[in-house]
């Protein structure tokens, strides 16, 4: 194996990092605009780039380090996060009604971020051990006990959008794994049934029927299909459980959602003002700095969970397409690195980093174009806030150092 | 390497997942940028741009010599911003506004579902030391602050509350009528204040402002002009302060009116309602209890009696009785009618001596009754009621101030009505004297006398003879001549009688004055309900009539005792342009006690 023919960009996936760099300079300019006239936040810019630059020195070391290490820290990882996410619940500061801080002298962490990541690790260790039989009943609730664990606690905090990461990462994780229709049907049901029941006793019943004919229709033991259908129906009934642990903002917003026009002026207000802001930049947009919709503040917080709105209102329609694109394009070069990767530890950190970049933008942007509840979820590399640009730069570290490593093997 | 179990598909399948993903999202922002972008620019702009009405300044008034009468004075009103307001405060604020404890508390509650930074009105109308306190204390009153509004501000010595009128907040009925108001404005709501209306409430302007999501205001809106308010043009009243003045300080006390007018113009000169009420209740915010006190007060301060109040003239009609029986050929100057005290028309009906032989001018003079009663049945009835048509009796004078009565003059046709097709001929005895159920206003008085002393010619009365642009340039309103088309001859007549009965050997000779000659005629409206009204009319100077005036004093008696000597001391204040009258009254210290 001779290195002597490779090129920089077989070493390197320059473009990727590039398009993210991109992002965040996005980011910048849109965090700017948001907060220039705010008392607190109008600095929020600097100590972005600042962030920025922290990020850049960890994916530097990152994506030089021996590829070995992600084996050794996972499960490591992976129990210092649940710690993390105890603790945020005892000593975590509240904010906007959630408690999902941790301030460690100057600095504050939201373990919950990090939480992503390491589950990522686990799940991947584990699916990827010679023993684990995917289409064994036993494995594949190993799995979902590992990624649901901490879903359980970020509950608490509680924080429903990275709840639905951690639900998409599971999902994808074990389809690149190979699971079989069965076990996808086994691990996707319970929500299925879960948010139907958020819109109603009747839904609730036609999704309950509609699974209890696909268990016949699979003709598994009727012992385990009898089982099955009763943790969808348990699901079904716990979700008002689960409702009732939702601080009551996230309440209204599902209401919202599941009807729009309940509550206009409370928080079906930041949907439409979200709304109103992209639309209102037309092809061109307002031009940077003046949207008024962004600076007049018409959408709370739009530094972090709402900056798609910025671009969307001052870069118009080419701006937000530029975005999209970019993130498609990020999306479609780590899927093709998953695809080249032939070790299956690899591949599955690898999507499964890819499904938190994917459920972020998902939300976020559904959130932002009213396709989707208003679910606080911050939009990977533009967003305001340091652990998530951290985390994410973390994550694409690892993607490319991935990349690096293991090229050789295509 | 351990081959893994994804087949081929499933990746395909996540490719296509993404890509599908990233149609879906384009596809959602082309139509939320593209095919519904105006639907949400008309949103945003909606969200962010408030137009702020600028309220012009209200015209003001001025009497004939541009003396100020109306003016608009500032009012204080102090403010808080529920966002910015400390709520440990409100005593303190209660205690300095002088509103009772809890204002503030149930004012904030009141509007607790809008935006906290929209500013609520504590107090309006707070004395300026209120006011100095908030200023000096402004740190420890966070969002506590005044504003500086407009309202209307009066002569402490003239007061025609009648006839200027007040000012309202505008009714839902008005608002659906004018869309030029938006609800809050306040619009005239009587007298001058509600017939100029559109001439004194100027144009409003807008200021374009941006607010925030907060509806608090950020900043102008550059795109759209402002557009400046234009203020209300300034009236000019045929009024003169002195007289007016006059007029109001001889009715206090007592219940009638004072009418003067400018004979060649029909200007009115002073206009006064006895009892009044004090318009500066009214400027801004009227209490409950003001109002309700007015409208149960038996003596009506309400009523314009000016305008309103229609009696029988009494012998003041003479006058016209004899204008119509010169002109109609009737009688001619030295007609003699007997008198020997009493005439009998199926009953006595009395003179207040008995005249003798009487010619017309002589029996204005004496205020001689025998002489009317004769002459009423010469002129018949149709024939009064033209002459009276023609002084504009009976009908409403079309002034320019909205409330007025049309008053009586019976026709033929009236008397069928009341009495049946063979109505007694003898309450025609009692129509020659001006009693009975003739009935004018103190108004048609004063224009009837008035025109008597301009020789039958003048213009429709008016309160209002023009208005003030911009530059202050003075612009007349056009106003309906009259003309009566008497003969020069039959008001030479006339006027001399009414000349003796302030220089003669008439009936008010208690007014007359060496320096300044007037003419006028008594008069005693009999009232079923009490004490007969006091009524008199007249003009000075003789020669050159410059003014007239109508004087109605109920429930007082004799024409010369109470309202002569009004009169005359309102055309004096005119005539000597309120300069204190030098010289006394020379006069008949008791002059006839008829009417």
């Amino acid at each position: 194996m001779s290195r002597v023919n490779y090129r920089f960009q077989d070493k390197f996936d320059l473009p990727t990092f590039l398009i993210a760099t991109a992002l965040t300079f996005l980011g910048l300019l849109a965090i700017y605009s948001a907060t220039r006239s705010t008392v607190a936040e109008h600095s929020n810019y600097i100590k972005q780039a600042i962030s920025w630059g922290v990020a850049f020195v960890i994916f530097v070391v990152v994506v030089a380090l021996p590829i070995r290490w992600l084996r050794v820290v996972a499960w490591p990882s992976y129990a210092l996060t649940l710690i993390g996410l105890v603790l945020v619940l005892f000593i975590g500061k509240v904010t906007g009604g959630q408690k999902c801080w941790i301030h460690l002298g100057p600095l504050s962490v939201q373990p919950s971020e990090f939480a992503k990541f390491s589950t990522v690790l686990v799940l991947a260790t584990f699916l990827s051990r010679h023993q684990t039989d995917i289409d064994n009943m036993k494995d594949i609730s190993v799995t979902l006990l590992l990624g649901m664990l901490p879903v359980g606690l970020i509950m608490l905090e509680p924080d429903l959008g990275s709840s639905f990461v951690f639900f998409g990462i599971l999902l994808a994780m074990l389809y690149w794994r190979g699971v079989s229709s069965f076990g996808l049907f086994f691990v996707l049901s319970p929500g299925v049934v879960a948010i139907s029941a958020l819109f109603g006793t009747t839904y609730l019943i036609i999704v309950l029927v509609l699974s209890a004919v696909l268990l016949i229709f699979f003709r598994k033991d009727i012992f385990l299909s009898g089982s099955i259908f009763a943790v969808n129906l348990s699901a079904g009934f716990f979700v008002d459980n689960v409702y009732n642990i939702l601080s009551p903002h996230q309440k209204k917003r599902i209401a919202t959602f599941v009807d729009p026009d309940s509550d206009p002026l409370g928080a079906g207000y930041n949907s439409l003002q979200a709304r109103i802001a992209i639309g209102s930049g037309g092809f061109w947009g307002k031009g940077f700095l003046s949207g008024n919709q962004t600076q007049l503040h018409f959408i709370p917080a739009q530094w972090t969970d709402f900056i798609f709105c910025v671009i969307g209102e001052e870069f118009g329609f080419i701006g937000s397409s530029v975005v999209v694109v970019l993130y498609i394009v990020m999306f479609i070069r780590i899927l093709k690195v998953a695809l080249m990767v032939k070790d299956e530890f690899y591949s599955l950190v690898i999507i499964g980093i890819l499904s938190i970049y994917v459920g972020h933008f998902i939300i976020n942007l559904g959130m932002a174009i009213g396709l989707l509840p208003v679910i606080g979820i911050p939009l990977p590399f533009v967003s305001y806030g340091g652990t998530s640009l951290i985390l994410n730069m973390l994550m694409l570290a690892v993607v490319l150092n991935i990349y690096r490593s293991l090229r050789d093997f295509s | 390497m351990k081959a893994f179990s994804g087949e081929g598909y499933r990746r395909t399948f996540v490719y296509f997942i993404i890509m599908i993903l990233g149609a879906v999202y384009g596809l959602r922002l082309f139509q939320l940028q593209i095919v519904q972008h105006s639907e949400y620019d008309e949103k945003s702009a909606e969200n962010s741009v408030k137009p702020i009405e600028d309220i012009p300044l209200r015209g003001v008034f001025y009497d004939r010599n541009m003396k100020l009468l109306v003016e608009n004075t500032p009012t204080y009103t102090i403010r808080i911003v529920p966002a910015e307001y400390d709520t440990t405060k409100n005593s303190l604020l209660e205690q300095i506004c002088g509103v009772p404890e809890g204002t503030v508390r149930s004012l904030l509650q009141k509007n607790k579902q809008f935006s906290r930074f929209v500013p609520l009105k504590v107090k309006r109308g707070v004395d300026f030391k209120a006011v100095g306190w908030v200023e000096e204390n402004s740190s420890q009153l966070p969002g506590v602050s005044y504003i500086i509004e407009m309202q209307r501000g009066y002569l402490d010595s003239v007061m025609a509350s009648h006839v200027y009128g007040y000012t309202k907040e505008i009714s839902p009925k008005q608002l659906e009528d004018d869309d030029y108001y938006a609800p809050g404005d306040l619009i005239g709501y009587n007298g001058i204040e509600r017939k100029y209306e559109q001439v004194l409430r100027g144009v409003k302007g807008y200021k374009y402002v941006v607010v925030d999501a907060r509806r608090r205001e950020v900043h102008n809106f550059k795109q759209l002009k402002n557009i400046p308010s234009v203020k209300g043009e300034d009236l000019v009243l045929g009024f003169d302060a002195n007289a007016q003045k006059t007029a109001e300080k001889e009715l206090r006390g007592k219940i009638g009116a004072v009418v003067a007018i400018e004979p060649s113009t029909g200007e009115i000169i002073a206009m006064a309602s006895s009892p009044t009420y004090d318009l500066n209740e009214f400027s801004y915010f009227t209490p409950k209890e003001y109002i309700q006190q007015l409208y149960t007060d038996p003596a009506k301060p309400l009523f314009n009696r000016a305008t309103m109040a229609a009696h029988p003239p009494g012998s003041t009609f003479k006058v016209l009785c004899a204008m119509t029986a010169l002109e109609e050929g009737v009688i001619n100057e030295s007609t003699t009618l007997h008198c020997g005290g009493s005439f009998t028309f199926g009953r006595s009906f009395k003179c207040h001596g008995a005249h003798g032989a009487i010619n017309v001018v002589s029996a204005i003079e004496h205020s001689c009754n025998v002489f009317f009663y004769q002459l009423i049945f010469k002129i018949g009835l149709d024939r009064l009621k033209t002459y009276a048509e023609k002084f504009g009796l009976g009908k409403k004078t079309g002034i320019d101030i909205m409330e007025e009565a049309r008053g009586l003059i019976p026709s033929t046709q009236y008397y069928e009505k009341i009495y049946g097709k063979n109505w007694p001929q003898g309450i025609l005895v009692s129509l020659g004297i001006g009693q009975g159920e003739v009935s004018l206003t103190p108004l048609q008085l004063a224009s009837y006398c008035g025109l008597i002393a301009n020789n039958g010619k003048s213009y429709k009365p008016h309160v209002v003879k023009g208005y003030l642009d911009e530059k202050k340039q003075y612009h007349p309103f056009p106003f309906e001549p009259i003309n009566t088309g008497i003969s020069q001859k039959t008001f030479d007549i006339v006027k001399r009688g009414m000349f003796l009965v302030v220089n003669g050997g008439g009936t008010a000779t208690n007014i007359k004055r060496s320096d300044i000659m007037f003419a006028g005629k008594t008069g005693t409206a009999q009232n079923p309900h009490g004490k007969d009204h006091s009524i008199f009319m007249g003009f000075a100077p003789f020669d050159n009539p410059k003014i007239a005036v109508a004087v109605l004093v109920e429930n007082a008696g004799f024409g010369a005792t109470w309202a002569a000597p009004i009169a005359q001391k309102v055309m004096l204040a005119y005539l000597l342009k309120g300069q204190p009258v030098q010289g006394v009254t020379v006069a008949n210290p008791a002059p006839n006690q008829e009417d």
